[in-house]
């Protein structure tokens, strides 16, 4: 872990090489453009730089930072929620739901219909995952429970994301459509994308003023309740935000693992669990990763978001588990 | 004539009940008092002590200073009671030092009392130790520290002697005297019959209720500590343990 | 004899060579006018169930079984050892490929005249199209997608492109080759004359592209100049594909045909 002095340089730092990552990711594309022409297409002097520039390559960044900090602070707050620190965004079904309802968009048609009906059943099928969960569970549920009815609804909405498939194998559009949005990806990400990941930044903001409390529940629940804290208030108000999190960036990005995953997990590693300094980090080091992973992809020619953050993620993870008894 | 004065318990326990583990628990304590809660493993002693913080569902009435627990909203409650549990586990490592401050959470976050806490349980020198790298008993210190840290007039604390030192056993003990005399209320569970005979009350229960409650000298005597442990117990001269 | 038709190009092939008590049962795609250029007529004959397993193809009793290449080798193993004649279609690239298949399957079923006159009679058909289009521009066309990959070199698209009097840019300019996802930003800069969708009405084919980008920014979108193709027509591989080539031919070079 690193000192206190080292550790408070980690945001701006991290905050700096996101900028960098920003900017580089302006540059990337398969136009070839070069600085003076990003800067002109920025300031919409060069028509065709313009419209590549806003049109194309800014929503998809901004998508990207705003699916990143969002699966990183949901991660974060599923491992706190379940005292976990290999807990993960999708426990709950989120994303399984998330997916059920895109799969469906897309087999049924409704996706070519209208560009709003993807992500918005997407939306609908986390939210109602999440629903479920709760039910199954019923109220005043353990986190034991919750995790188990997770688990079990993530099989059952497996099944049907895979039956969904099943019936499609015929139409060969379709099914490719479902499989690539099934492995995350960030093309032909739109400012509506942008619009519907808007929910994000408020998420995160309503995250701000819980980090002490979260801090409490994460060493134990009667312990906090004891010491205080309404837990039952916030975990309602933890398991809102993350959801609305999780469900967000699966409908603008598809299925992309292992960022909820990892990047709370190392950034516990080298700050420390305190989640004043925990949150504001993995907000940031949340996009950058999802950057730094979309340029890979573009570089890659045609490796899918959630792949890249799996090949990237899975062996890094696997290298902490053995440095960390 | 004055009109005869309702004394403030520090805690009252009414028809207690949680199924399968507490049976119509009655029992109430009085302010400035170290009270030992004894009895066999599985008769209920976590549970009363769970249920006398407010942590358990349980049907009958608790009142802290006379006020029934329902009408304590969650933040007040931290400052009213500190509950230590038999084990706890922390998963993440915070600082020793956060966590003993967590104890303040209930008064703002301020830091008053934290060193001084700290210094009780002589965890100075591990201020900035993650937890989840303590041993056993440096764990249960921190617990305690946190407990501390709350000012809380009511302590209830579950078997918070079981992985100390001799010694440190005694300076828990004398802590809690020390609380006692300040005001406060300690209940604690232990199992060393010696040290509860030394405390103010012994509250003993089996099979989730109470059998015994009152000063130590009059409750543990052989036929109770017969009819409860199944053991006998034989008074002889011996060695008696205390601080310098 | 009796025959069973697994895939939509054999359903095309059966359809116009077999008399109707020759064909036990069509493709489960049979009748989908978006895949099917004999849906109309596939209407009136049995057809398998989806994801049809080696059983419920032999309940049709046949004696011949119609499959392809990329039908599953399992499904292709079952069928052989149950000792139908199974007759798989390996070659369907080309038009002079779907004229061998006709061919092909015209011997087996006893059906050589017809295969021979329907030949005949598409050989007349290309030799039309191509007398008109003698000389003409080849106009500048993709075939956009609303999900991503576009087809390039080496699919029926650029086939119908070739006969048509069309260069398919997805090609040529972007150097694609099968089904793949085109250069988003490059595609700005393309030269199109006109998309080519498969659809049926061009203001609901051409909505959706409206607000995607690249086609929003494209000036061939904004200016509506869409030729719609019946959908089956985009991936047909039976000889009915020339309906394409003469759609197509028709709708990009009008004058042509006068």
């Amino acid at each position: 872990m690193l000192s206190i002095r080292q550790a408070r340089l980690v945001l701006p730092l991290g905050i700096l090489l996101v900028g960098l990552l920003f900017i580089v990711s302006l540059g990337v594309g398969d136009m070839p453009l070069g600085p003076g022409q990003i800067v002109r297409g920025l300031l919409r002097k060069d028509p065709l730089a313009a419209t590549v520039v806003w049109q194309m390559r800014l929503p998809r960044v901004c998508v990207a930072m705003l699916v990143g900090s969002a699966l990183a602070a949901a991660g974060m707050v599923m491992q706190a929620y379940f005292r976990n620190s290999l807990a993960s965004p999708d426990l709950l079904g989120v994303s399984s739901g998330g997916a059920v309802g895109a799969v469906i968009a897309i087999a049924s048609g409704l996706a070519a219909l209208s560009l709003w009906s993807l992500p918005l059943f997407s939306l609908a099928g986390a939210f109602a995952a999440t629903g479920a969960v709760l039910i199954l569970a019923k109220r005043g549920a353990s986190t034991e429970r919750l995790l188990l009815a997770g688990v079990a609804l993530n099989a059952l909405l497996g099944a049907i994301t895979a039956f969904v498939l099943s019936r499609y194998t015929g139409v060969f559009d379709r099914n490719s459509q479902i499989l690539f949005w099934l492995m995350g990806g960030l093309e032909d990400r739109m400012w509506m994308h942008v619009l519907i990941a808007a929910p994000i930044p408020l998420a995160a903001v309503a995250l701000l003023p819980l980090r002490r409390q979260i801090d409490l529940l994460s060493l134990g629940e009667q312990e906090a309740r004891s010491l205080g804290l309404d837990v039952r208030l916030l975990r309602r108000r933890l398991l809102v935000l993350s959801t609305c999190l999780t469900a967000t960036a699966t409908a603008v990005a598809g299925l992309i693992g292992f960022v909820g995953l990892v990047v709370p997990h190392i950034l516990r590693l080298l700050v420390g669990p305190e989640h004043r300094r925990l949150l504001p980090l993995c907000l940031v080091f949340g996009g950058g990763f999802v950057l730094a992973c979309d340029l890979v992809c573009h570089t890659s020619g045609g490796l899918r978001l959630g792949t890249v953050t799996a090949f990237v993620g899975g062996p890094f993870f696997l290298w902490l588990l053995r440095r960390h008894p | 004539m004055a009109a005869p004065q309702t004394s403030l318990k520090a805690l009252e326990l009414r028809g207690i009940s949680v199924p399968g583990r507490l049976s119509e628990v009655t029992l109430s304590l009085e302010r400035g008092v170290v009270a030992g809660l004894i009895g066999p493993n599985g008769s209920g002693k976590s549970t009363l002590l769970q249920a006398a913080a407010g942590l358990l569902a349980a049907t009958g009435s608790v009142l802290w200073q006379n006020r029934p627990l329902e009408t304590i909203p969650s933040l007040e409650r931290g400052r009213c009671t500190a509950w230590v549990p038999q084990e706890s586990h922390f998963e993440f490592g915070f600082p020793v030092r956060s966590v003993v401050a967590q104890g303040r959470y209930a008064h703002g976050d301020d830091s008053r009392g934290i060193e001084a806490a700290m210094e009780a349980m002589k965890l100075t020198s591990l201020a900035q130790r993650p937890v989840n790298r303590l041993s056993g008993g440096e764990r249960h210190r921190v617990l305690l520290a946190r407990a501390l840290a709350t000012a809380a007039p009511l302590q209830l604390w579950d078997e918070p002697l079981a992985s100390l030192d001799v010694r440190h056993v005694l300076e828990v003990v004398s802590l809690a005297r020390r609380l006692a005399a300040g005001g406060a209320t300690v209940i604690m569970s232990l199992h060393d019959l010696r040290i509860a005979n030394r405390l103010d009350i012994a509250v003993v229960i089996l099979d989730g209720r109470i059998r015994a409650l009152g000063p130590p000298r009059e409750v543990l005597t052989p036929a109770l500590l017969q009819a409860v442990f199944g053991v006998k117990a034989v008074t002889a001269p011996g060695m008696t343990l205390e601080l310098p | 004899m009796r025959v069973v038709s697994q895939t939509v190009g054999t359903d095309e092939l059966l359809l116009a060579l077999a008399s109707p008590e020759q064909v036990a049962a069509l493709s489960e795609l049979a009748d989908n006018p978006e895949f099917s250029a004999v849906s109309r007529e596939a209407a009136a004959y049995p057809r398998l169930p989806l994801h049809a397993d080696a059983e419920a193809v032999l309940r049709f009793h046949p004696d011949i079984v119609l499959c392809a290449d990329f039908s599953r080798a399992e499904l292709q193993s079952q069928l052989r050892k149950s000792h139908v004649r199974l007759i798989v279609f390996d070659r369907y690239y080309t038009i002079e490929d779907a004229f061998a298949n006709l061919r092909l399957l015209g011997k087996e079923i006893g059906a050589e005249a017809k295969a021979d006159a329907v030949i005949a009679d598409c050989r007349r058909r290309l030799a039309f199209l191509e007398q008109r289009l003698r000389g003409v521009r080849s106009a500048h066309v993709i075939a956009p997608s609303v999900y991503g990959p576009i087809p390039g070199a080496d699919t029926t698209f650029q086939d119908l492109c070739d006969h048509a009097g069309a260069e398919n840019l997805a090609a040529t300019l972007g150097h694609l080759r099968g089904h793949s996802q085109p250069p988003a930003e490059q595609m700005l800069t393309w030269p199109v004359d006109y998309v080519v969708i498969g659809g049926h009405r061009t203001a609901a084919s051409l909505d959706p592209l409206k607000a995607l980008p690249p086609y929003a920014y494209m000036e061939v979108i904004k200016a509506g100049r869409a030729v719609l193709l019946k959908p089956y027509l985009l991936s047909c591989i039976s000889f009915h594909r020339i309906e394409g080539y003469e759609m197509l031919a028709h709708a990009l070079h009008p004058e042509a045909f006068r």
